[in-house]
């Protein structure tokens, strides 16, 4: 196929190519959770999710899909099936209100991540660890240390061991992020240049 | 010490980096918006914007030693006259031929600079100080991607296996001395093109090691050499033309 | 990019008598209380298909919008079009990968969406069926197609459905970029040497009529749609947003010297509404149905990405591991 892209008819490209192609359970990867620090001392905070193979993966793809502008120092993935999710709910509902307080049995403890949300619409964002015995061990365990009384609307939870987090020695990758000046609007400014042209018409 | 012959060395130095980084990373940027899968569309985008960038960095180098704009630089000269290898001019190919390419390249890009951050010549030696931690990252990508495809299926091997023997003499060419090997040595401007081909074919043999993949046989006679002399393959003028077809429809204008 | 009209199936009401009562009125009475709806969240049926079928053509619109302006990636005429071009394409493919994500929070998978997308069952904006003929024509693109996408997009960010929120949040924000870079371009056409302007004047000509066909039918034919007003999923009108359009942009069209290629076009100050020429709808429904310009090329690049990618996908997938709906 001749294309108006180069790049395409370099490609060569079978347009004639109709045949139904079926994806699903082919190729549909799992799904990873991002959580990033935006500066330092800051919660860390979900962003969002990648599709990839492993943590290993998932950090590289999260680091350009949600760390390309601004800035970063750090980042946290974990698999989706690896959280635990409380409830939903309403405004002003704390959903602490609705767990119980449990005490470990037998399993051996484990840290676990724990993760508020406090307004509808906005992100979880990361409040502390806990020591517990099972996700729901460790939600009642997060009732125990994070619950001050004002609403918390949605709580997940995820074994620390689980997450890839990113080290000290990897802050460097975010280190130009700053010089990325062609990703900001910053860099198109024009008033000038129309100012110019006005005049240059007007007398023209 | 001969000033003059210097800065001769110091500029083909800058040279050779440099038109590497602007001919891979507009080969690279060719993927962008038709990857393998949307995650790595953006992550291979990124890199390949990276290096857009590092060039631009050089360019300025070269420009603040009397060179003319980057702009003119990068977009007006013909082929004979880029120091690139032959290795970064050649089409993308498949995924497999432009992952091999990225992994044996940024590979040497990292050691290149990380050797650079000593560099008698302060300027490059602070630029390189900072884009050896851009770097770290594009290896870290490169390194993972050859560890699982290079492990992972029966064509996935196959398909990297062939674009490595396909790749491997080009890959020397990463190496070829500069004329000015024993000034940049000497003068403490760069530790030079043999000392880095070590470096690099002990990690690149490292990593590999860890998959499927293997180098047959190297034979240094296979080199593809001649890019940095401005020996260039049939692809690198009609990649120049297409970079410039705009520009070059005026090139007086403010685009 | 992405400019919605002919988005939506007509509903009525009678779809919801199988819903419960109780439940219908609690989800009512959150969106109308201006809170967001979040995955967990029960919702009826309706609203659920309507957001997938929505998010996912403006996922696919992101995908293929990559197309027209990855045209001139490998030819933008120096570094700092280079770069932007580079990064504006990647910010389209990363909206894709945002808006599936959204998508998927509501139980169809990404795999799923894209075959759907190749073999040809759900749609995307027509606009990115239309050529990229002239590096103009890319600057054009990503300065009023992104303003276009722009108005549409801050008016659904303020829907009701909290992941397709937050994704546009972050759109929007990346799309200010575009904006600002596409009309920086065109300045520089605008203003320029007569090859120049000339260039830009002709792709203006070129993107007039699917930039007025970009925010849909006239509301007087579109499809009855009331109820997902109510429940915020439909955030503005077609004409809203092509007079919204309209009146931030023309203005900022003539004070560069370019004309607009209608003669009727003009603001009536009593009414305060642009006037124009009705632009060619039987074109519109045509392109839609898969008869434009370059439908067949789009798809094919697209399936072809696909195809040419799948061993690396493959080579990557972990049989064992389990698909479970991402989480916001």
């Amino acid at each position: 196929m001749k294309s108006l892209d180069p790049r395409i008819t370099r490609w060569q490209v079978d347009e004639s190519n109709r045949e139904s192609l079926e994806k699903e359970h082919l190729d549909q990867l799992v799904t990873y959770e991002v959580f990033l620090q935006m500066k330092e001392g800051k919660a860390y905070e979900h962003v969002g999710i990648v599709h990839a193979s492993d943590l290993d993966m998932a950090f590289l793809f999260a680091k350009e899909q949600y760390s390309r502008r601004y800035t970063c120092t750090g980042m946290w993935v974990v698999a989706t099936e690896m959280v635990t999710v409380t409830e939903f709910t309403d405004l002003e509902e704390n959903v602490y209100d609705s767990i119980s307080t449990m005490a470990a049995e037998g399993n051996e403890l484990q840290s676990y991540e724990v993760f508020h949300l406090t307004k509808r619409g906005k992100q979880h964002k990361h409040v502390g660890q806990v020591k517990a015995a099972s996700p729901e061990h460790a939600q009642s365990e997060a009732k125990k240390h994070f619950d001050d009384g004002r609403p918390v609307l949605n709580v997940w939870v995820a074994p620390s061991n689980e997450f890839l987090f990113s080290k000290e020695e990897d802050k460097v990758i975010w280190s130009t992020l700053h010089e990325k000046t062609h990703r900001d609007v910053i860099s198109y400014k024009a008033a000038d240049k129309i100012k110019a042209f006005k005049e240059r018409s007007q007398h023209g | 010490m001969d000033s003059h012959l210097n800065e001769l060395a110091l500029k083909e130095l800058l040279y050779r980096i440099a038109d590497d980084l602007l001919i891979l990373g507009h080969r690279n940027s060719e993927w962008t918006g038709i990857g393998p899968l949307l995650e790595e569309d953006i992550a291979f985008s990124s890199m390949a914007q990276d290096k857009i960038g590092q060039s631009l960095a050089l360019y300025e180098l070269l420009h603040q030693l009397g060179e003319r704009e980057p702009d003119v630089v990068a977009f007006m000269r013909n082929a004979d006259q880029f120091h690139n290898c032959q290795f970064v001019e050649l089409p993308i190919g498949g995924y497999e031929f432009s992952l091999i390419r990225h992994f044996l390249y940024d590979h040497s890009l990292f050691l290149r600079f990380q050797a650079l951050s000593n560099s008698s010549y302060e300027p490059l030696a602070a630029l390189s100080r900072k884009l050896v931690g851009e770097l770290r990252y594009h290896v870290l990508h490169a390194s993972t991607f050859i560890k699982q495809l290079g492990t992972a299926t029966e064509e996935s091997i196959s398909r990297l296996q062939s674009s490595l023997n396909e790749a491997i003499p080009y890959s020397l060419g990463i190496f070829e001395p500069s004329p000015y090997e024993k000034e940049l040595i000497d003068d403490g401007i760069f530790s030079g093109e043999q000392e880095l081909f070590h470096q690099w074919w002990s990690v690149v043999n490292e990593i590999l090691g860890k998959t499927a993949l293997e180098i047959s046989q190297v034979d240094q006679e296979l080199a593809k050499t001649g890019g940095r002399l401005g020996q260039h393959t049939e692809h690198l003028q009609p990649l120049l033309d297409e970079m410039s077809e705009v520009i070059k429809l005026d090139p007086s204008a403010e685009w | 990019m992405y400019g919605g009209g002919n988005t939506f199936e007509a509903t009525k009401f009678d779809n919801l008598a199988e819903e419960d009562p109780i439940k219908l009125d609690e989800f009512e009475a959150r969106i109308a209380r201006g809170e967001k709806i979040e995955p967990m969240d029960w919702m009826p049926a309706l609203y659920r298909k309507q957001l997938i079928r929505m998010i996912e053509q403006h996922a696919h619109s992101e995908i293929i919008g990559a197309l027209p302006e990855g045209t001139w990636i490998t030819r933008a005429p120096g570094f700092k079009r280079k770069l932007a071009l580079m990064a504006k394409v990647q910010d389209e493919v990363g909206h894709a990968q945002l808006l599936y994500s959204a998508a998927e929070t509501l139980g169809k998978s990404r795999e799923q969406m894209m075959q759907d997308l190749i073999n040809g069952k759900s749609k995307y904006s027509n606009i990115f069926n239309y050529p990229a003929f002239t590096w103009a024509d890319s600057a054009i693109i990503s300065w009023l197609v992104d303003a276009g996408a722009i108005v549409n997009q801050l008016a659904n960010s303020k829907g009701s459905y909290g992941p397709y929120c937050r994704a546009l949040e972050r759109i929007c924000a990346e799309e200010s970029f575009h904006l600002k870079y596409g009309h920086h371009a065109v300045i520089h056409l605008a203003t320029g040497s007569k090859i120049q302007k000339d260039m830009v004047q002709d792709a203006l000509n070129r993107w007039w009529p699917p930039m007025m066909h970009f925010f849909g039918p006239p509301d007087r034919v579109s499809v009855h749609t009331e109820v997902l007003t109510k429940w915020k999923v439909k955030m503005a009108s077609n004409d809203e947003m092509r007079q919204q359009f309209l009146d931030m942009y023309v203005p900022k069209i003539w004070e560069l010297g370019l004309k607009v290629p209608d003669p009727n076009l003009r603001k009536n100050e009593e009414t305060r509404q642009w006037e124009y020429t009705e632009p060619d709808w039987e074109e519109f429904k045509r392109v839609i149905n898969g008869d434009g310009p370059c439908n067949k090329e789009r798809l094919a690049v697209r399936r072809t990405a696909e195809e040419r990618g799948r061993w690396v996908r493959q080579a990557i997938l972990v049989p064992k591991a389990k698909y479970v709906t991402p989480l916001a």
